[in-house]
C-alpha cells in the first residue's frame, strides 16, 4: 500500500494523539524528577546495619577518643565518645574527617620503590622485603630511625631497633613534649608534666595554644566547656598570652599580648609579682629564684614581651586570688620552644604552690618499656632530631647509611625544611613506613604502605599535658585494604632479621606487655576502655635558676619583623596534610586559589605602606616566602601571621601546591644551657613584591 | 506575616563565647550530611557549606581588638522568606518540628530562594558532586546525594529526627516528646566546646527553652520578622550589636 | 513571466511590491549573526552538559546577567502588549503601521528570555514542575504561568503574520485561518495585555516581596508590593521606544523607511507620558524607600551603595539622566520632534530601565544583609555573555528573516515611493 502524504500526515496525527491519552508520556514527565536525581554518574548512598566502635585517633595529635559509626563494615563518621576521657563527647576537627581520609587521593596502596630515573614504581612485598633487608644489613651499626607518633609503643620497637641494629639513633618528631620534658629533668623531676586543667579554676596559657593544639586539646575543651554553662559568668578564668589573638585567645576571657619567643619571660614577670606579694616555694633553690626574678620587674618585662605592665599585674593579681590556678607554658604553634619557657612556666606552678595538687601541675608515672634495649621515654625525650639533622649538615657527625621512618615527615615539617631535605639527601637508603604519599616518601627510596589507625591495633600512652595517667587501644575498625601491612608485626618481625632480639614476638604482645606495665586490664581495654590513674611521682623539684637564667634570655632577632606562624588542627598536620573535607576550614583571607595570605595589623601595614591584597615578600636568611596581605588587628605590632599547613608539595589536590610553607622561614637556634634546638622566634625582612 | 507555629519547635542556642572557631562542626556536618569534597574551596562564595563559621571582628585596632566566631547553620525561620517564593513547593515549613525542609527530587534550581535568604544559608549545586575514588564508600546511608542543578541547605539533620521519632515510636513513647538531647544535629554533637545547644524551643524541659529566654541570646536580623529558630548568645555587647543592624542612636537589648 | 536576472534569486517570496538586498548580501549577513549564534551555542552547551559551574555566577549572585537580561528584554519587549491594548483595544489606529513590528520584537523578547530560563534554571528537565507543583504563593509561579501563555499568545499574534507571506496566502485555507485570526486579534491583544500587565508586575513583585533584602523590599498595596506597578509602568514606559528603536535601526541597516517620524513620534509621546507616570510614583517609592523602609531594617542610605561598582551613581543615572532627562525630551513637543534628541532619549530611556533591573537583580544581592557579612561584586563570564549573544542573535535572524519575507511594515511601499 502505498502511503501518500495525506496518509502520512494523518497517521503522524494519530500516532501523536493515541500517546497522549495513554499514561505514557506523563508518566515519563513525572519520572523526570527521579531520574534527574539519580544520574548514573552520582553515587548512591549504600545502607546497611549501624553499629559503634569505641577508639581512639591515632591520626590527630589531640590523641582524641572517637565512636566509629559503621554501616556494615564501612566506617562512615566519626563521633565524638562521651565515655572517653580524651574524647568527653567532643571531637576534633581533623579526627572528625578520619572516616573519610581512609580513601584519600593521598594514600598509598602498594609498597613503592624508586627507580633509577627518579619514578616510583609498585612493587610487591616479597621485592619490598628483599630490598629493605639488603639495604638495612648494609647499612647495619649506621642506621636512624624517626617516629612521627609521640603517644605509641611503636617507639619501643623502633628505639630498639636502632639501639640494637644502628648507632643509637632514634628520634621522635619535635612536639611540644620535648621541652617539657628536658625542663622536668633539668629541675630534678620524674615522670612526665600533666596539667590538671579540669579541675584549675584560673587558666593562664602562656604561649601554649590550649584551645586548639595544645596537648589533648579536645579534653582540655572539654574542661572548658563545663566550666562555661551558656550566658553564664563562667566558673572559670581562661587567660592567653601570645602574639595573636588566635582560637584560645577568642575562647579565652582575656588576651594578653606578647611576643613570640618571650612566654619564658612573662612567666618571670609573674613570679617576681608573686614573689612580691609573699609567694614562696620549699625548693632549696628559693633565694637564686627569688633573685633572679628580682630583676624582671613589670617594666622591665613590658619592654622585652610588649605588652603592658598593668595587664601583667592583674593577671598575677588574679592567679593569687584564684583557688586551684593553673600556668600553662608552651608554643603557639606547637613546636620549637624551648626548656626555658617550660621551666619558667614549672617555676611559676611552684610558687602558686600547684605541685600535685588537685587542679595543679602534675608529675605523672611513666611505664618503664617493654621492649629489651628500647629506650625509656626519658631517654626518647632527651633525644634532639633537629640538633641531629644540624650536626649532620656542619659536618659533625656522619649521616647514618640508612633511616626508618615512620609516620613520620620531616621533609616538611622541620624548620627550614628545604635544608632539612637536603641533610636527608646525604643518607643512602631511606625507607619510610606511611599512610599517605608525603614530601618524606617522595624523598624515599622505598615507601611501604601502613594501615591508617582506624585499620590496626595501637596505642596511646598518656599524651603530653593530660593530667592522668592514661593508656588506651586503637582498634581496627574497618578492613585494611589488600597490599597495605601493620607497621607493627612487620617492624617487629624486621627487626629480627636484622638480628635484634626484642624480648616480643609479636605486636600485640608488645601491647599487652605495655598494658600490663601500665597496670590496665588488657580485656577490657580490647572491650573500648580506657586506663586512668590518679597516680603521681613525688616532686622534690628545685628551681633550676642558673639553667633559667641562662635559657631564658631572649635573644635579638634577624630583620625588623617577627613571624607567629599559625596552627589550626583542622587544616591537618604534617602527616595528614588537608583532610578532603578540611580545605573548606581555611579562611577567605589565609588562601585564595594557591596564593598564600599573611596577615598584620593595621600599624604594621602603615609602617611597611602596603594595604589589604598587595604582595609582599618575607624572607630571612632561612628562606623565603611571597604572599599577599591580610588585615587583621588581633595581632602584635611588627608581626606577621602565616597559617601552617599549607605548600605542600607532595600529597594530593586538596594541599599540594597550595600556599606556602612558614617552617621555610623558622630559623633553628639552640637554646642557651640546655642546647636544645629551638625555633620560636623568627625575624624577618619584608618588602613589597 | 504570622509565624507558623508547631507543637514541636527545634531550635538552637549557640554561645558565641564559646566558638573558638575550630570548624569541627563544619566537617562534621559535610560528613553527616554527605557533601561532597572541593579541591580548591577558596572561592567562599560558590563553596557548598551547610554551616559557616563566620569571623566577627569589634573593628578596633590593635591592641582593643577582640574577635568572635558564629557559626551559621539554616535558621529554620517561622516566616522564612525563602519558602514561600519557591515556584514549585520544594522547600516547606510543616509540622516537622519547624524544620524547613528542602526537597531535591522537586527543585527546579531557579535559585530564588537564595536570593530571598539573607544568611546565605541556601546553596546550589553548580556542579555534580565528585567523591575521589572509593570515598563514596563514606557516605551514609541517610541523606540521598545532590544532583547538580539543586538547592541544598542545612536541614537541622533531618534524618537524625526521624530515626529519634521511630525509636520512641517502637518504644512506646510519644514521638512529639522526645528527651533532651535524644535528638541532637550532628554539628553540635560534634562541636568539643559545647557551643551549641539543640532542643525544642517549646520544651520546657528542654535546655534551650530557657536559653532562648536569656537576657542575652537575640536573633539574627531580628527586624526582618523571619523569625527564626536559631538563637545566639553572648555577654558581650559589641558581639550582641552585631546580630541586627542597628542605627547609631539605638540601644543593642540585654 | 520572463525572468527578471536582476532581482534577487529569492523574490518571489518577498512582500508584494517590495525591494530586497541580493541574496548573497542576505546571507553574508545571516553567516556573521551566524558566527555570533554559534559562539552562543557552544556556551549553551557547555552549561547545559557541565552544569552552571561554568558561569560566574555563585551563592550570593545566584541571579546575574541572565535574570537581568530576561528583565531587561521583557520590559522592552512590553512594546507589544501595550501597542496591541492601544491599537486593538482603545483602536489608536495608527498604531496599525507599526503593530506588527511590536509583535515580533514581543516575540523575539519573550522567547528569547525562555530560551536563558532553560539555561538558568538548573534543572530544565524539570521546569513544568512550576505548573504541575505550582506554589500559589510565588510570586515566580505567576511569571512562569503568564510568560509561556503570555508566549502562546505572541505565537498566535505572530502566525498570520506569517501566513500572510505571499506565497503562503496563496493557499486558501492558510488565507483564511490568518484572516479569521485578525478578527480575533483584539481579543488576544485583550487577553496579551492582562497576561502581560500581571507578569511584567509579577517581575518586580518577585523582588518587592524579598522582605529579608532591604534593598529591594517593598511593602504592598493590598497583595502586591510596589514594584508590582513600578515594573509595569516602566515596562509600557520604555518598550514603545525600543520598538521604535528597532524600527530606525532595521532602516539605517536597510537603507528603506519603514515607519513614518509621525508613528515613531506618537509612540515616543505614549512611552513619555508613561514613563512620567512610572517617575512620579518611582520617586514617591524612593523616598518611602528611605525614610521607612531602610531605617525600619536598621540601615542607612549610605549602606545601600558601595565603592564604584555598586555606587550611588547607578540610582541617579537610572532617575536622572535616564529618567528624568529623556521623560521631559519625550514629552515637549519640540524636542521630541528633533530626530536626534528623540532618538537619544529613546536610548537613555531603555538603558534606565536596564539599570533599574540590573541594580534590582544585582545591587540587590551584593549588599550585605548581616552586619558581618561583607559586600561582593560579581562580573558575568563569556558562558553567560556568549548565551546572552546567541539570544540577541536569535533575534537578528528572526527579524532578518521576517522582514526579508513577510509584509512587517505597511507603510513601506507608500514611504519608499517616492524615493524610486
Amino acid at each position: 500500500m502505498a502511503v501518500d502524504r495525506r496518509g502520512f500526515l494523518k497517521f503522524v496525527a494519530g500516532v501523536s494523539a493515541g500517546v497522549m491519552v495513554t499514561p505514557i508520556p506523563w508518566k515519563l514527565l513525572d519520572d523526570a524528577s527521579i531520574w534527574t536525581q539519580n544520574w548514573p554518574w552520582i553515587p548512591s548512598n549504600v545502607d546497611g546495619a549501624t553499629s559503634y566502635v569505641s577508639t581512639v585517633s591515632k591520626l590527630c595529635p589531640s590523641c582524641v577518643g572517637m565512636k566509629v559509626r559503621l554501616v556494615g563494615d564501612r566506617p562512615v563518621r566519626i563521633l565524638p565518645d562521651e565515655n572517653h576521657p580524651l574524647s568527653k563527647g567532643g571531637i576534633s576537627p581533623l579526627a572528625v574527617a578520619e572516616a573519610q581520609m581512609l580513601y584519600s587521593p593521598a594514600r598509598v596502596k602498594r609498597p613503592l620503590k624508586r627507580a633509577a630515573d627518579g619514578a616510583y614504581v609498585a612493587i610487591s612485598w616479597e621485592e619490598a622485603d628483599a630490598l629493605l633487608a639488603e639495604k638495612l644489613g648494609a647499612a647495619k651499626g649506621s642506621i636512624a630511625c624517626v617516629s612521627g607518633d609521640e603517644t605509641g609503643s611503636i617507639n619501643e620497637v623502633l628505639s630498639s631497633l636502632a639501639v640494637q641494629a644502628g648507632s643509637g639513633n632514634f628520634y621522635l618528631m619535635p612536639t611540644e613534649a620535648q621541652p617539657a620534658a628536658k625542663a622536668l629533668a633539668a629541675m630534678g623531676g620524674k615522670g612526665q608534666l600533666g596539667y590538671d586543667i579540669e579541675n584549675s579554676d584560673y587558666v593562664l596559657a602562656i604561649g601554649a595554644n590550649v584551645l586548639e593544639t595544645w596537648g589533648p586539646v579536645i579534653s582540655t575543651r572539654a574542661a572548658y566547656k563545663a566550666a562555661r554553662p551558656h550566658g553564664e559568668d563562667p566558673a572559670v578564668q581562661f587567660v592567653f598570652a601570645g602574639p595573636v589573638q588566635n582560637s584560645t585567645a577568642a575562647g579565652a576571657d582575656q588576651w594578653v599580648p606578647i611576643k613570640a619567643g618571650t612566654e619564658g619571660v612573662f612567666a618571670l614577670g609573674i613570679a617576681h609579682l608573686l614573689i612580691k606579694a609573699g609567694a614562696t616555694a620549699d625548693a632549696a633553690d628559693f633565694s637564686a629564684f627569688k633573685s633572679l626574678a628580682e630583676a624582671y620587674t613589670p617594666a622591665k618585662v613590658a619592654e622585652i614581651t610588649g605588652t603592658n605592665a598593668d595587664q601583667l599585674k592583674a593577671v598575677a593579681a588574679a592567679l593569687l586570688k584564684a583557688r586551684t590556678p593553673l600556668v600553662v607554658c608552651g608554643s603557639d604553634f606547637g613546636q620549637g620552644t624551648g626548656a626555658g619557657t617550660v621551666m619558667a612556666g614549672i617555676a611559676v606552678n611552684m610558687l602558686l604552690g600547684g605541685l600535685n595538687r588537685k587542679g595543679g601541675l602534675k608529675l605523672l608515672p611513666v611505664a618503664e618499656p617493654v621492649v629489651s634495649s628500647a629506650m625509656s621515654r626519658a631517654e626518647m625525650m632527651d633525644k634532639d632530631f633537629v640538633s641531629y639533622m644540624s650536626r649532620i649538615n656542619a659536618g659533625k657527625e656522619k649521616a647514618p647509611k640508612a633511616m626508618v621512618f615512620y609516620e613520620a615527615n620531616p621533609a616538611y615539617a622541620l624548620p627550614q625544611a628545604t635544608k632539612m631535605s637536603e641533610v636527608l639527601g646525604q643518607v643512602s637508603f631511606k625507607v619510610t613506613f606511611t599512610t599517605f604519599l608525603d614530601e618524606t616518601a617522595m624523598l624515599c627510596d622505598l615507601v611501604l604502605p601502613v594501615p591508617m589507625g582506624l585499620e590496626r591495633l595501637d596505642d596511646v600512652a598518656t599524651p603530653y599535658g593530660y593530667g592522668q595517667a592514661l593508656y588506651c587501644l586503637a582498634r581496627p575498625v574497618a578492613p585494611m585494604p589488600a597490599s597495605v601491612k601493620p607497621a607493627g608485626d612487620y617492624i617487629v618481625a624486621l627487626a629480627g632479621k636484622l638480628g635484634c632480639s626484642l624480648g616480643v614476638s609479636s605486636w600485640e604482645e608488645v601491647l599487652q606487655a605495655k598494658a600490663k606495665a601500665m597496670d590496665a586490664d588488657w580485656d577490657s581495654l580490647m572491650d573500648g576502655n580506657v586506663f586512668t590513674s590518679d597516680a603521681t611521682v613525688s616532686a622534690n623539684l628545685s628551681f633550676a635558676a642558673d639553667l633559667l637564667a641562662k635559657s631564658v634570655n631572649v635573644k635579638a632577632q634577624e630583620g625588623n619583623f617577627a613571624v607567629a606562624p599559625v596552627f589550626k588542627l583542622g587544616i591537618g598536620t604534617a602527616k595528614t596534610a588537608i583532610p578532603p573535607y578540611n580545605n573548606k576550614l581555611i579562611r577567605r583571607w589565609e588562601l585564595q586559589g594557591n596564593e598564600l595570605y599573611v596577615a598584620m595589623n593595621g600599624a604594621t601595614a602603615r609602617k611597611l605602606g602596603v594595604m589589604m591584597h598587595d604582595k609582599i615578600v618575607i624572607s630571612n636568611k632561612s628562606g623565603s616566602i611571597n604572599a599577599r596581605v591580610n588585615i587583621f588587628e588581633g595581632i602584635m605590632n611588627d608581626t606577621i601571621t602565616v597559617l601552617m599547613g599549607l605548600g605542600h608539595t607532595a600529597f594530593d589536590q586538596f594541599s599540594k601546591g597550595k600556599g606556602e610553607n612558614v617552617m621555610q622561614l623558622l630559623t633553628v637556634g639552640f637554646e642557651a644551657g640546655t642546647g636544645l634546638s629551638v625555633w620560636n622566634m623568627a625575624g624577618v625582612t619584608i618588602s613589597k613584591a | 506575616m504570622q509565624a507558623k507555629e508547631f507543637k514541636v519547635k527545634w531550635g538552637m542556642a549557640i554561645d558565641i563565647d564559646k566558638c573558638t572557631g575550630c570548624g569541627a562542626c563544619m566537617v562534621a556536618c559535610q560528613a553527616e550530611n554527605n557533601l561532597s569534597p572541593i579541591e580548591d574551596a577558596s572561592n567562599k562564595i560558590k563553596v557548598m557549606n551547610w554551616l559557616v563559621v563566620y569571623e566577627l571582628s569589634n573593628k578596633k585596632p590593635f591592641p582593643e581588638h577582640d574577635v568572635a566566631y558564629l557559626p551559621r547553620p539554616c535558621q529554620q525561620c517561622g516566616t522564612p522568606p525563602c519558602v514561600s517564593v519557591c515556584p514549585v513547593i520544594a522547600t516547606d515549613k510543616n509540622e516537622e518540628g519547624g524544620i524547613v525542609s528542602q526537597i531535591y527530587p522537586r527543585c527546579i534550581g531557579c535559585r530564588y530562594c537564595m536570593a530571598a535568604c539573607p544568611y546565605h544559608a541556601r546553596y546550589f549545586n553548580w556542579l555534580d558532586p565528585v567523591w575521589p575514588e572509593g570515598m563514596e564508600k563514606a557516605l551514609t546511608p541517610d541523606v540521598s546525594v545532590r544532583p547538580r542543578g539543586v538547592v541544598e541547605k542545612c536541614s537541622f539533620c533531618h534524618h537524625r529526627f526521624m530515626m529519634a521519632k521511630d525509636k520512641a515510636i517502637v518504644e512506646g513513647r510519644d514521638p512529639e516528646a522526645l528527651a533532651d538531647g535524644e535528638y541532637v544535629t550532628s554539628c553540635t554533637e560534634a562541636c568539643p566546646n559545647g557551643a551549641i545547644v539543640f532542643g525544642d524551643l517549646n520544651n520546657p524541659d528542654h535546655q534551650v527553652y530557657e536559653l532562648a529566654r536569656s537576657k542575652y541570646a537575640s536573633r539574627l536580623l531580628e527586624r526582618l520578622h523571619a523569625d527564626t529558630q536559631v538563637y545566639y548568645i553572648s555577654r558581650r555587647e559589641w558581639v550582641r550589636r552585631q546580630l541586627d543592624n542597628y542605627l547609631d542612636n539605638e540601644k543593642v537589648k540585654g | 513571466m520572463e525572468k527578471n536576472y536582476s532581482l534577487p534569486a529569492d523574490h518571489d517570496l518577498f512582500p508584494e511590491g517590495a525591494q530586497r538586498c541580493s541574496l548573497m548580501k542576505f546571507t553574508v549577513w545571516m553567516g556573521l549573526v551566524g558566527v555570533v549564534a554559534v559562539w552562543g551555542l557552544y556556551a549553551a552547551y557547555k552549561v547545559l552538559s557541565t552544569g552552571l559551574g561554568v558561569t560566574a555566577l555563585d551563592d550570593y549572585f545566584g541571579f546575574g546577567l541572565w535574570i537581568t537580561f530576561d528583565l531587561a528584554v521583557i520590559a522592552l519587549g512590553a512594546g507589544a502588549f501595550f501597542t496591541g491594548l492601544l491599537r486593538y483595544i482603545l483602536n489608536i489606529d495608527p498604531l496599525k503601521n507599526i503593530i506588527n513590528l511590536t509583535v515580533i520584537v514581543g516575540f523575539i523578547c519573550y522567547s528569547g528570555a525562555m530560551l536563558i530560563l532553560v539555561l538558568d534554571v538548573g534543572q530544565p528537565v524539570r521546569a513544568w514542575f512550576g505548573y504541575w507543583h505550582a506554589n500559589v504563593h510565588s510570586m515566580l509561579t505567576e511569571v512562569i504561568f503568564c510568560i509561556t501563555c503570555y508566549l502562546i499568545v505572541l505565537i498566535i499574534e505572530y502566525v498570520p503574520l506569517i501566513l500572510e507571506q505571499k506565497q503562503l496566502n496563496r493557499i486558501p485555507l492558510l488565507h483564511h485561518i490568518a484572516h479569521n485570526l485578525h478578527v480575533m486579534m483584539p481579543l488576544f491583544a485583550g487577553v496579551g495585555a492582562f497576561l502581560s500587565t500581571f507578569h511584567q508586575g509579577s517581575l518586580g513583585g518577585m523582588y518587592g516581596v524579598l522582605f529579608a533584602r532591604p534593598y529591594v523590599f517593598r511593602d504592598g498595596f493590598f497583595v502586591w508590593p510596589w514594584t508590582f506597578f513600578l515594573f509595569v509602568i516602566s515596562a509600557v514606559g520604555s518598550g514603545p521606544v525600543f520598538t521604535v528603536l528597532i524600527a530606525t535601526l532595521m532602516e539605517k541597516m536597510t537603507g528603506k523607511k519603514l515607519v513614518s517620524w509621525d508613528i515613531k513620534s506618537l509612540m515616543g509621546k505614549i512611552a513619555g507620558s508613561m514613563l512620567f507616570v512610572y517617575l512620579i510614583f518611582k520617586f514617591m517609592d524612593t523616598y518611602g524607600w528611605i525614610a521607612h523602609i531602610l531605617p525600619n531594617a536598621g540601615l542607612t542610605y549610605d549602606q545601600n551603595f558601595y565603592g564604584n561598582i555598586y555606587g550611588q551613581w547607578l540610582l541617579w543615572a537610572e532617575l536622572g539622566v535616564c529618567g528624568v532627562l529623556p521623560c521631559i525630551i519625550l514629552l515637549v513637543p519640540s524636542l521630541r520632534n528633533n530626530p536626534a534628541l528623540f532618538y537619544s532619549a529613546a536610548i537613555l530611556d531603555c538603558i534606565g530601565v536596564t539599570i533599574n533591573r540590573y541594580v534590582f537583580t544585582v545591587q540587590a544581592l551584593a549588599m550585605p544583609v548581616m552586619p558581618f557579612d561583607t559586600w561582593e561584586t560579581y562580573a558575568p563570564n563569556w558562558a553567560e555573555w556568549g548565551s546572552s549573544a546567541l539570544v540577541v542573535a536569535y533575534g537578528a535572524i528572526v527579524l532578518s528573516l521576517s522582514y526579508r519575507y513577510l509584509p512587517v511594515f505597511p507603510q513601506e511601499k507608500k514611504l519608499n515611493a517616492t524615493k524610486a
